[in-house]
């Protein structure tokens, strides 16, 4: 459904998006995540076909973004990182406005902007100026105008920033319902969000892609794959006598000791299959005390963190 | 075409929800109302003539004010990229934006029509004439609104925009003036042409001549192709 081919953009000396390959298909709801200024609003401004690519083609939704450009525009809903607003008009103004411009037949389309509206949290603010409105009502607005025409594909960037906690749910809500049955892109820098909504992530940094695939892949490749914590304390042996002895075990494949409290030593165990029973086994036959056992999903913050540091 | 009205439509809204329209209107009448005294004390005679040619020099300064805000404020505010996001032609753009501005024009001159009333009150006055002189000052609106909207294509600050289309125009009259002092007279004729106001002054008097309507035809489409181009261009960059 998209499809960036090895896009590029310069400004001037500047390259702000390095070779750029990627793909989304239909029905797919991606994470598009990285760092301040690794080139994420200018690939999905490509790929809306506001800025041309200095290098490379886009297809979205079936057309050429520089060949067909109204093609894709008429496809594709979008929310830039600032809703883009006019703040002398009232929401419903606005709204049918959009409607109006996005081509939604005259007929139905109060209709259509009243379910948006109910949809997004904004029912009966209608008469609303936007210039007086919050952040996050700004946000609602802007997602609003992104999905009035029911587009095939959607193009969000950043649609939470600004929102109280409650409203993040519902907008979250909100994105994956319409992900159920199009294409959607979703930027922020908000990582636990992605981790509950995208089965998959793309990772730029750089204004190159660092990662792309499944979420556990992703994990994995910056070497933060599943792994156990577990805490014993053995008299008379200090961490790094523990850590050998559970390191023999068959079941374990690596083991590393972080540190050391109240006797207690924390071990990092890594193993192909949960070793927690066996090192049990051992600390019982031993007579060490265990304190926690624990199965340590890594977030996918720290999977951008290690990778976006090892690029840096 | 359905577009390019619904970018008119909004643009009226605009106008008309902001103090905008309101303090242009009432600056822009204060200073017709001066002027038509004036033109009726100082040569005693019943027409629109000293009103008229005066409107036109203050439309210089202030139409520019009315167009500024087009795109510089759409670059800014980022609803320059909703509009280049959403399937709207640059030409509806274009065309939505100045007719708007234009729109609010007549609705300014329409109002200065009191005037007129006023000297079919007291005197005789010639209406072909007015009605002529009221044409030149909507094709002279055409052609400020088209440079205002150009002006605003180049930067995304609004005050500089307004600024910018003054500057652009200050030429267009100024080179009328200056064309006294110069030797040559195929450069005198050339400034002379260059000026609006060799051209409004023929509808003053009355008469319409296919060559004026024409200059101000071709500085309209010129400006607005100029703002076309600049807004394209800028794209690239």
């Amino acid at each position: 459904m998209i499809s960036a081919q090895d896009i590029s953009k310069r400004f001037g000396s500047l390259t702000a998006v390095d070779h750029v390959s990627f793909e989304v298909g239909k029905g797919e709801l991606i994470g598009f995540i990285g760092p301040n200024g690794a080139g994420k609003t200018t690939t999905m401004r490509m790929l809306t076909g506001y800025l041309p690519t200095t290098e490379g083609k886009a297809v979205v939704a079936g057309h050429d973004v520089f060949e067909d450009p109204m093609s894709v525009r008429r496809k594709v809903g979008y929310l830039p990182e600032t809703p883009p607003l006019y703040p002398e008009l009232t929401i419903g103004d606005y709204l049918h406005f959009i409607a109006e411009i996005r081509e939604v037949p005259a007929k139905g389309r109060s209709r259509r902007v009243g379910e948006v509206m109910e949809r997004v949290g904004l029912s009966g603010w209608e008469g609303r100026i936007l210039g007086s409105l919050s952040k996050g009502y700004r946000q609602r607005v802007g997602l609003a105008q992104a999905v009035i025409h029911d587009p095939e594909v959607l193009i969000l960037d950043e649609p939470t920033s600004g929102l109280d906690p409650a409203q993040v749910v519902g907008i979250r809500e909100y994105v994956r319902d319409l992900a159920a049955d199009r294409t959607v892109i979703l930027s922020t820098h908000i990582l636990a969000q992605v981790e509950l909504l995208c089965p998959r992530v793309v990772m730029i940094a750089k204004g190159r892609i660092v990662a792309d695939g499944p979420l556990d892949e992703v994990r994995e490749q910056a070497g933060y794959g599943l792994r156990y914590r577990v805490e014993l304390a053995a008299d008379g042996l200090d961490e790094g006598a523990v850590a050998a002895r559970v390191g023999g075990l068959s079941a374990v494949e690596q083991v590393r000791a972080l540190s050391t409290t109240d006797g207690f030593s924390l071990l990092e165990v890594h193993a192909p299959a949960d070793p927690r029973t066996a090192v049990a086994g051992l600390a019982t036959a031993e007579g060490w005390r265990i304190r926690a056992m624990e199965r340590h999903v890594p977030s996918l913050e720290e999977a951008f963190l290690a990778i976006v540091g090892r690029e840096a | 075409m359905s577009i390019a009205w619904a970018i008119f439509r909004k643009e009226m809204r605009v106008y008309f929800v902001s103090p905008l329209a309101y303090v242009f209107l009432g600056v822009f009448l204060f200073l017709a109302g001066l002027f038509f005294y004036l033109g009726i004390t100082m040569t005693g005679e019943a027409s629109l003539r000293v009103m008229l040619g005066n409107l036109s020099v203050t439309l210089l300064f202030l139409l520019p004010l009315l167009t500024m805000k087009h795109f510089a404020e759409e670059r800014r505010a980022g609803t320059f990229e909703l509009m280049m996001t959403a399937p709207v032609p640059l030409w509806a753009l274009l065309l939505g934006k100045w007719a708007a501005s234009v729109a609010l024009c007549a609705i300014l001159l329409a109002f200065t029509g009191l005037f007129p009333l006023v000297l079919a009150f007291y005197g005789d006055p010639d209406w072909g004439v007015i009605a002529t002189s009221y044409l030149g000052l909507m094709l002279l609106c055409f052609a400020f609104v088209a440079a205002g909207l150009f002006s605003s294509s180049l930067t995304h600050e609004p005050v500089a925009a307004g600024l910018g289309g003054v500057l652009i125009l200050l030429p267009f009259w100024i080179a009328g003036n200056a064309a006294d002092m110069v030797e040559a007279e195929w450069a005198r004729d050339a400034m002379r042409d260059l000026s609006f106001l060799t051209h409004i002054e023929p509808f003053t008097r009355g008469v319409v001549d296919s060559a004026h309507v024409a200059w101000f035809a071709l500085f309209t489409f010129a400006f607005l192709f100029l703002t076309w181009r600049s807004i394209e261009s800028r794209r690239w960059r």
